[in-house]
């Protein structure tokens, strides 16, 4: 429900911000330690322009926000929750870094608005380590050495766990198929395939 | 202590990695942060006639909107794009009217949010003053210099051509292609502890502090470079980028943190990339097959501005036993950004054209192309008459031979067809690359709870620098690798150096394991007796001190003291690969399979087998992965990557990801590698030689020879597409 423009609407909108941010950082305290949005603490953002109220579940947390309009998904966790883990690669979608789960399929967060993140449970590299140590896909990563400057890492492990959920990890020919979304310019892709097949017969298929 | 051989661990920061903890530079939270957006300039070249930033200002949350006037005082310095250190080279957009390159920022907008700064970006209006120009180096406008900017000769090569058996006379040509490392150059600017720290996935954080701080007029302890993981470099961030200072001077004037990531499809205008290139190569042979000369004539594109050398000729004279050689590189300057250093930047495009002209020469003599290049090995540089340092090339290419299985090479191409039809082409190439050095200054504190931390010069961009300096330190201290603290990439932690041309490794290795062994020594000294094989920093305990920490400056073989004073002013001092008793190089063989679809003309490569001599491998894990990395740009190359420059408008057309296209986990098939895993003791004390760049050169060759072995078509252009083999 976008708010109309001008500097009276500005000032309440920074208002309800600032209260949004509060909000954010109670739900946060009751969460186990993912790291980052801890680290960075949530910052209530001056947003500007026309905002949307958006409130959906991260991680499992519960966040709700008044957010500019013209946001991203990616820019929201990014630049508004401190989740930096998704990383900002084209803004295209075309590389696949910021690859995140929405009600557990994959999407592009950059081409995603945040608005449309409304009401829906958004999953992050941030939020699949189990309180028992890493997810298997994490683990199968460092075993095969999936990865070099570690930069595409979040997206590639993001895309590898829905690629298995969604039975298209039966064979490396499809898993090489269904993971060239996400582009690794250090050239890991060996590695990558063969973590999958580690790590496949641990995920369970949804 | 004798280093030890093939160690496979885990690469030391994999598990932050996996975890999205890793913090890169657009990563780093601030308070009250600021963002940025550049304004690209819509012409190729000319004046900038007036700026309206009026309806940029009047977007709600834009904070100032910054153009050429507000930062004159910004000096054009040898640190600049472009300069690589040469005084009168270089060039800073924004700091005047004039335009040089399609793309370049003419406008910075802050902005409270990201979505308030690209709104403002987009309504600046700019008015030009157009001047002609040359977009590419066929254009009419284009500048050849007139004297080569390098050459190499020995021995009478033109008189050899006049005894030769059999001649090969062909011109290869290689595009212009981009890094795209995934992390977007970005830049973010903050005041902290009284410095201004310039956080900027780089390979050389000391540009971040020395070398702004002279294009900024202030004094270099003024600034810190912070850099602790960069996205992949591959020598695009090897130095300030065009944005860098607009950025560090945007927030020194609003006195906030100022972050900009620039967008992709700026960053194919403003960054470096691998220069179009030209390459004529003549080979005589005798009967035999023996090389009596080569000649090799290189073009290449620059800017008009750019102090960017052409070095094509360094290496194909020291791959096989030439008996003359001559080699010429000439440059052709056009208006476009400054062209730069992307992975093996010459040895790449060099290997390409002289191993698949090697190729043309077996097909005429009717040799197989393995035994022709073992024919021709040599253990002498036949430029300087010098030995190699170490070279174990002959064993890359047979025991690779062995592993690919080269007996199923046939002399007639097309010969090998698939159960399904499927043409298959195997192909060979060789690569080297020097085995350069550069000083390190290292700080190496040990406590007695087991904690161990390392600060040192050397930048982590995937290549796996950390695991390299953590391989050392593990095996000469024993220490656990849960408990290590490396610190590299930070001026504010120790003098960086530029790390790129593959000097990492035989820098931060033998920097580390000096370190490790004085520590030993003091160690030592304090318990009164011979170290045992309990682990030190129980032994520094019963010493009852808190912690033992030692400090080591190592110079490059051939390099005085001064080379640390030049380190530490941010000043690169690089070694090789020539050194006073030998040249030092590592040296790589690939082999290709590749299936070409009879009816398409698909080309899939299925095989990739490569063998290394790098000298001692330090992490085989982190190893196999970079030669992986190396021979998945090699196939970018063959097949996929070049940009489409545009002869009308000047810039690239393709300047995205999914049109400038590069390998995608489909397009790669198997990769197997293996190495020679002999130190070179010779060059330093960890025996290391240098992996990232030897790894790609000669992959593209490779390819090219297969895709002839299966098609009988000879190509002398890269990327080679569907359309050529029809």
């Amino acid at each position: 429900m976008p708010n109309s423009q001008g500097k009276h609407r500005l000032e309440t909108t920074r208002r309800r911000v600032l209260k949004a941010g509060t909000i954010i950082s109670l739900s946060g305290a009751m969460l186990p330690t993912t790291g980052l949005a801890q680290q960075a603490g949530p910052q209530p953002s001056p947003e500007n322009g026309v905002t949307v109220p958006v409130s959906f579940r991260v991680n499992g947390r519960p966040a709700a926000l008044d957010i500019d309009a013209r946001a991203s998904l990616l820019d929201l966790l990014r630049e508004r929750l401190g989740l930096v883990g998704a990383k900002k690669g084209c803004d295209h979608g075309q590389c696949g870094a910021c690859t995140v789960h929405m009600n557990g399929r994959r999407i592009a967060s950059c081409l995603t608005m945040a608005a449309k993140a409304h009401g829906r449970d958004v999953t992050t590299i941030e939020g699949i380590a189990g309180a028992d140590g890493l997810h298997p896909m994490q683990q199968a990563f460092i075993d095969h050495d999936a990865l070099q400057c570690g930069y595409c890492t979040p997206g590639q492990i993001m895309a590898a766990i829905a690629c298995v959920k969604e039975g298209h990890a039966t064979t490396p020919e499809q898993i090489k198929e269904y993971m060239s979304g996400n582009i690794c310019r250090c050239g890991a892709y060996v590695g990558i395939v063969a973590a999958i097949e580690q790590a496949a017969p641990q995920i369970e298929r949804s | 202590m004798t280093p030890s051989r093939n160690a496979d661990r885990p690469r030391i920061d994999a598990h932050e990695k996996v975890l999205g903890r890793a913090l890169y530079a657009a990563d780093q939270p601030f308070p009250g942060l600021l963002h940025a957006m550049t304004v690209p300039a819509t012409i190729a070249k000319g004046q900038i006639l007036s700026i309206d930033t009026a309806a940029a200002v009047a977007v709600p949350g834009v904070v100032r909107v910054f153009t050429h006037g507000d930062f004159a005082q910004i000096r054009t310095t040898p640190a600049a794009r472009g300069a690589y250190g040469q005084p009168g080279k270089g060039y800073q957009p924004m700091i005047g009217p004039q335009v040089r390159h399609r793309g370049e920022p003419v406008a910075l907008v802050v902005a409270e949010t990201l979505e308030a700064a690209v709104e403002g970006a987009e309504a600046v209006t700019v008015r030009y003053a157009e001047e002609p120009f040359s977009a590419e180096m066929d254009d009419s406008l284009a500048t050849p210099e007139p004297e080569p900017v390098s050459q190499q000769a020995s021995g009478d090569a033109e008189a050899a051509f006049a005894n030769a058996a059999h001649i090969v006379d062909v011109e290869y040509r290689h595009p212009q292609q981009h890094h795209n490392p995934i992390e977007l150059i970005s830049t973010t600017a903050a005041f902290e502890d009284g410095t201004l720290r310039i956080y900027e996935g780089t390979q050389s954080a000391a540009a971040f502090a020395g070398g702004l701080a002279g294009m900024m007029g202030m004094e270099p302890q003024a600034l810190r470079g912070v850099s602790p993981y960069t996205g992949g470099g591959f020598g695009q961030k090897n130095g300030v980028q065009e944005q860098s200072v607009l950025v560090a001077s945007a927030a020194l004037l609003l006195r906030r943190p100022v972050k900009l990531v620039m967008p992709r499809g700026q960053l194919f205008h403003t960054a470096s990339y691998r220069p179009h290139s030209r390459h004529r190569v003549r080979l005589a042979a005798d009967g035999d097959g023996r090389l009596l000369a080569g000649i090799y004539e290189t073009v290449q594109q620059n800017s008009r501005y750019d102090g960017f050398a052409s070095d094509h000729g360094a290496n194909p004279p020291r791959l096989y036993g030439y008996g003359a050689w001559l080699g010429r590189e000439r440059i052709v300057r056009v208006d476009t950004q400054t062209p730069g250093h992307q992975r093996a930047p010459h040895e790449h495009p060099a290997s390409y054209a002289t191993e698949c002209a090697i190729d043309e020469l077996a097909g005429a003599l009717g040799m197989d192309p393995v035994a022709l290049r073992l024919a021709n090995d040599t253990q002498r540089d036949p430029l300087t008459g010098k030995p190699f340092s170490s070279r174990h090339l002959a064993a890359c290419l047979t025991r690779g031979a062995a592993l690919f299985g080269w007996d199923r090479w046939t002399s007639e191409p097309g010969a090998l067809v698939a159960a399904n039809g499927d043409r298959i082409g195997l192909g060979v190439a060789c690569g080297s690359y020097k085995a350069a050095m550069t000083p390190s200054v290292t700080t190496l504190r040990l406590s007695a709870n087991g904690q161990c931390r390392i600060a040192t010069s050397g930048h982590e961009m995937g290549q796996g620098l950390r695991s390299v300096i953590a391989a050392e330190l593990i095996e000469v201290l024993g220490v656990d690798p849960g408990k290590l603290d490396i610190r590299i990439g930070d001026t504010g932690h120790a003098p960086q150096h530029l790390t790129a041309g593959s000097w990492g490794a035989g820098s931060a290795a033998p920097a580390a394991r000096a370190a490790a062994l004085k520590l030993r020594e003091e160690l030592a000294q304090l318990t009164g007796a011979a170290l045992t094989d309990e682990p030190v920093h129980a032994q520094l305990a019963r010493t009852r001190r808190p912690f033992l920490e030692v400090s080591v400056d190592t110079l490059p073989l051939g390099k005085d003291r001064q080379a640390i004073e030049q380190l530490r002013r941010g000043m690169p001092v690089v070694t090789g690969p020539e050194y006073p008793d030998f040249l030092a190089f590592s040296w790589i063989a690939h082999f290709a399979e590749v299936h070409v679809e009879p009816s398409t003309r698909r080309v899939r490569v299925r095989r990739v087998v490569s063998v290394a001599d790098c000298g001692r491998v330090m992490n085989r894990r982190t190893a196999e992965s970079q030669v992986r990395g190396g021979v998945v740009w090699g196939i970018g190359a063959a097949l996929r990557e070049t940009a489409e420059s545009d002869p009308r408008f000047g810039g690239v057309l393709n300047n995205d990801l999914a049109e400038y296209v590069v390998p995608v986990n489909a397009d790669i098939g198997a990769i197997d590698v293996d190495f020679i895993d002999e130190p070179d003791n010779r060059l330093n004390i960890s025996g290391v030689k240098g992996l990232g760049e030897v790894a790609m050169v000669g992959a593209a060759a490779a390819i090219v020879n297969a895709v002839h072995h299966a098609t009988g078509k000879r190509i002398r252009h890269l990327p080679i597409r569907i359309e050529d083999l029809l």
